[in-house]
């Protein structure tokens, strides 16, 4: 009995190892589970609608961040550019009285450009991508203040508004079918497509990449673009949701992104993880968010969570990490004894 | 009887598939100096590394003495407080630290404050250089040295630690002669002060003239012993290096050569790791269709960066390159692939494979774009075209899908290859094709060669050991000193003589 119990859990624990999203399933269920039993209102249906309204915006961001941490890179001004794609946009259509349109347009270009910065600095100039977008982030919020003098945008045309409260089915705000739509788009870019394997071979081992003539200038351009479109867009949508562009929207945002991508799978060390364990992610950075408050927990603790969270999701990707490795050299061993045994 | 200042008793490194080293035992007396020589693979380095605690107590069966106490080193911080002292081929130094303080590194004396006391230092500094009766300046940076006094400060570094014994991993590979000959002076009169030395070196001539004991290693076996008061052979040394090899293991070459199909001209090639030196000063050759090409030479001949700027892998200062008589300007990788060349690197896991990828993906990485239809990969052609290569290389594993890091090098150099061999190349690069591999695939790497190049592929191939360049390779180009040193064909080259050319006595 002991031991078909043992090979029921040995398999539970291979099948565990093997899937890229398996943990971040394990850890949404008992999460839900453990919120439920304190307050079961975190399960109706206009929470959870309200959750998902709040993970479409951080959805969309994480889908960035994610094929740059792919690549062994890192983005620290996303939630600076959010900020600014947000005011430009802003800005476009009430000060400068251009059409909806033109003004999302604008804004999505000034995110084009913060990640093309982002992207020279680190491709051409060799630089370290924690710096160069650290420097991003504070000349992005730096702008905004300036821009801005701390007075918010407000209030934004009626018919750009109008796109923030558009709802699906009469239920769903319209960025959480966006949101899902990119995610889709980026899953299947990142498992699909040359690119995607280029970003993936890119991380797992950059010299062989480059051996094996893959553009690696050209695909690490792309993401920080992408990534700071992403996050020019959301800013956009979250503005949209407001009525009015905030100057200190978007403040931490890169802390809860990254916590999401990482707990979702995306290896902090670059060439693993998929998109869709990311969105799993960030899904779960706003539950608890959610249930934070749910919970009456102050949001003066928040920081604290978020903060703790995010060392053990990288405490939990080193430990896959090693039991991986003790597997592979397990694997490797029997191969070679089984070699010996064969001569 | 000589007092025994070292002892490795029966000592066996295994790596998973292969056995480094099958029970060596071996002594060194105090009051001399050892040479250890032995072709490549031969077990030498493995053995430093035991010694030096890079390979720790525990990976490895056997046992280590000093002075008959035994050793468990699990770093190289327990070796060095063991009295060993080791200076690696490559220089391990602080180019931006002064010579004083690369020579105390991790021992800087403090004052009564517990600051670093200067003062002491660079006169501690002076006195360890004066030893070695040089005179360089102790405050200038290591980066503005030439590598001859770069070396001299690793080994005024590894003094200032007073070790007992003192391994040296090919120190003269950098020198020329005469800083060479002054190195031997100062070694000699280090062993007449009471060191023991290890030498390692390729160069039979320096070892004869220097080291009292010579042992020879080969397949991981210490094969034999001379010493100088006996007066060295060096016919006798040369044929237990090399020893009776499995010459079955090397398929009949047959070869059908036919036009000129690649031609590299005057080739000149920054140095690695000196800046301001050049490792290939000015190197041509040419490369017929379906031959192979042997690049011979020792160590820091530069035959490795002569093969990666070819492939636009690494920066060359100029140089110029005909395929099919037509010249290509090859700037990266990617060029170098679209006019037909492929390029197994020496080291795989460096820039050979991807860690994180299966045998599947890392077979595509280089042909992708013609394995997509419409936005996306393919994925049953691409499961289709790594399935044919790994039945037709036989690559031994559960399935496509298994990490490429969970393979044996040999295995692990198959899925490599499967790779280059998908993008249809008609020039193939090899930078040491069976390094870490096991006789069984070697073979197999070598009938897939000869099968090749009846295909019209030509090959250029590097490698340490010389029987496998003999046996495999249509014409030989030796390089030394930058430049091309002699070129054979077939039949025309032995090992000794070979080995004199390349070594450039």
């Amino acid at each position: 009995m002991g031991s078909s119990k043992k090979a029921i859990l040995k398999r539970a624990s291979d099948w565990f190892l093997k899937k890229q999203e398996s943990s971040i399933i394990l850890i949404l269920l008992l999460f839900s589970a453990l919120v439920i039993c304190v307050n079961p209102a975190f399960i109706s249906a206009s929470n959870i609608i309200n959750i998902l309204h709040a993970t479409g915006f951080t959805l969309v961001v994480v889908v960035g961040m994610s094929l740059t941490l792919i690549t062994g890179g890192l983005d620290l001004s996303v939630g600076s550019v959010y900020a600014l794609g947000a005011l430009i946009c802003g800005m476009a259509c009430t000060n400068g009285g251009l059409p909806v349109p033109v003004a999302i347009l604008l804004g999505l270009s000034v995110g084009v450009a913060a990640g093309a910065v982002n992207g020279v600095l680190i491709v051409k100039a060799g630089m370290p991508p924690m710096i160069v977008t650290l420097g991003m982030q504070y000349m992005a919020r730096g702008l905004v203040s300036a821009l801005t003098k701390g007075v918010p945008i407000f209030p934004l045309p009626e018919d750009f508004v109008a796109i923030g409260s558009t709802k699906l089915l009469g239920q769903f705000p319209i960025i959480v079918p966006l949101a899902i739509a990119i995610a889709v788009v980026g899953h299947i870019t990142l498992s699909r497509t040359v690119f995607g394997r280029s970003v993936y071979a890119i991380g797992g081992n950059q010299e062989a990449a480059r051996i094996s003539g893959i553009n690696i200038d050209r695909t690490k351009m792309t993401v920080y673009i992408l990534t700071g479109m992403l996050a020019a867009l959301a800013g956009i949508l979250m503005s949209a949701r407001l009525g009015s562009a905030e100057p200190s929207t978007g403040t931490g945002l890169e802390m809860k992104v990254i916590c999401g991508a990482i707990i979702g799978g995306i290896s902090t060390f670059g060439g693993m993880g998929t998109i869709f364990g990311a969105a799993l992610g960030a899904l779960f950075m706003e539950a608890l968010t959610n249930s934070l408050t749910l919970m009456k927990i102050s949001v003066y603790w928040q920081n604290l969570v978020f903060g703790a969270v995010l060392v053990l999701s990288v405490l939990l990707d080193q430990y896959k990490r090693v039991l991986t490795m003790r597997q592979s050299i397990k694997s490797t061993e029997y191969a070679a004894a089984e070699a010996a045994a064969k001569k | 009887m000589p007092n025994t200042i070292l002892a490795v008793r029966d000592v066996v490194k295994r790596f998973a598939g292969t056995v480094a080293l099958k029970g060596v035992s071996l002594e060194l007396y105090s009051n001399e100096i050892l040479a250890l020589v032995g072709e490549n693979g031969a077990g030498k380095s493995t053995l430093m590394k035991i010694l030096s605690g890079i390979y720790p107590y525990g990976s490895y069966e056997g046992a280590i003495e000093i002075k008959s106490a035994p050793c468990r080193f699990q770093s190289p911080f327990d070796s060095e407080n063991a009295g060993i002292a080791m200076i690696y081929q490559e220089l391990n130094l602080e180019l931006d630290l002064t010579v004083g303080e690369n020579i105390l590194l991790g021992r800087y004396p403090r004052t009564k404050m517990g600051l670093i006391d200067w003062t002491r230092l660079y006169s501690e500094a002076e006195r360890v250089l004066e030893t070695l009766g040089t005179e360089i300046d102790t405050h200038v940076t290591v980066r503005s040295l030439s590598p001859s006094m770069q070396q001299l400060v690793s080994i005024a570094r590894a003094l200032y630690r007073n070790p007992q014994i003192l391994i040296l991993d090919e120190p003269t590979s950098v020198l020329t002669e005469n800083e060479a000959q002054n190195l031997m002076r100062i070694l000699r009169s280090l062993r007449n002060k009471g060191l023991s030395c290890i030498y390692i070196s390729h160069k039979l001539d320096e070892i004869f003239s220097l080291c009292d004991r010579t042992v020879v290693f080969r397949d991981g076996c210490k094969i034999s012993e001379h010493t100088k008061a006996d007066g060295y052979d060096s016919t006798r040394v040369i044929e237990d290096m090399i020893g009776r090899r499995l010459d079955m293991m090397y398929p009949r070459r047959t070869a059908n050569i036919g036009d000129e199909v690649l031609r590299a001209e005057h080739f000149q090639i920054p140095h690695p790791s000196a800046y301001g030196k050049l490792i290939i000063q000015d190197v041509s050759f040419t490369l017929y269709r379906g031959e192979i090409l042997g690049l011979a030479g020792l160590v820091g001949a530069g035959r490795s960066e002569l093969l990666a700027a070819v492939f636009g892998a690494i920066e060359k200062n100029r140089g110029e390159l005909w395929i099919d008589g037509k010249k290509v300007e090859i700037k990266n990788p990617t060029a170098a692939i679209q006019a037909g060349l492929g390029f197994l690197s020496e080291d795989r896991k460096k820039n050979g494979f991807v860690q994180s990828m299966d045998i599947r993906q890392n077979m595509t990485l280089a042909t992708l774009r013609r394995l997509v239809s419409g936005p996306f990969i393919d994925r049953i052609k691409e499961n289709e075209q790594a399935r044919m290569y790994f039945d037709k290389l036989r690559v031994k594993a559960p399935g496509l899908e298994t990490l490429i890091v969970n393979l044996s090098g040999g295995n692990q150099q198959k899925v490599i290859l499967a790779k280059w061999l998908m993008a249809n190349p008609r020039v193939l690069l090899l930078d040491e094709p069976t390094r870490g591999i096991d006789v069984g695939t070697k073979s197999e790497i070598y009938k897939l060669m000869q099968e090749l190049t009846d295909m019209g592929i030509s090959i250029i191939m590097i490698s340490s050991e010389m029987p496998e360049l003999l046996a495999m390779c249509d014409r030989l180009v030796v390089l030394g000193r930058g430049v091309v040193q002699a070129e054979f064909r077939r039949g025309e080259a032995d090992e000794v003589r070979l080995l004199r050319v390349a070594s450039c006595t």
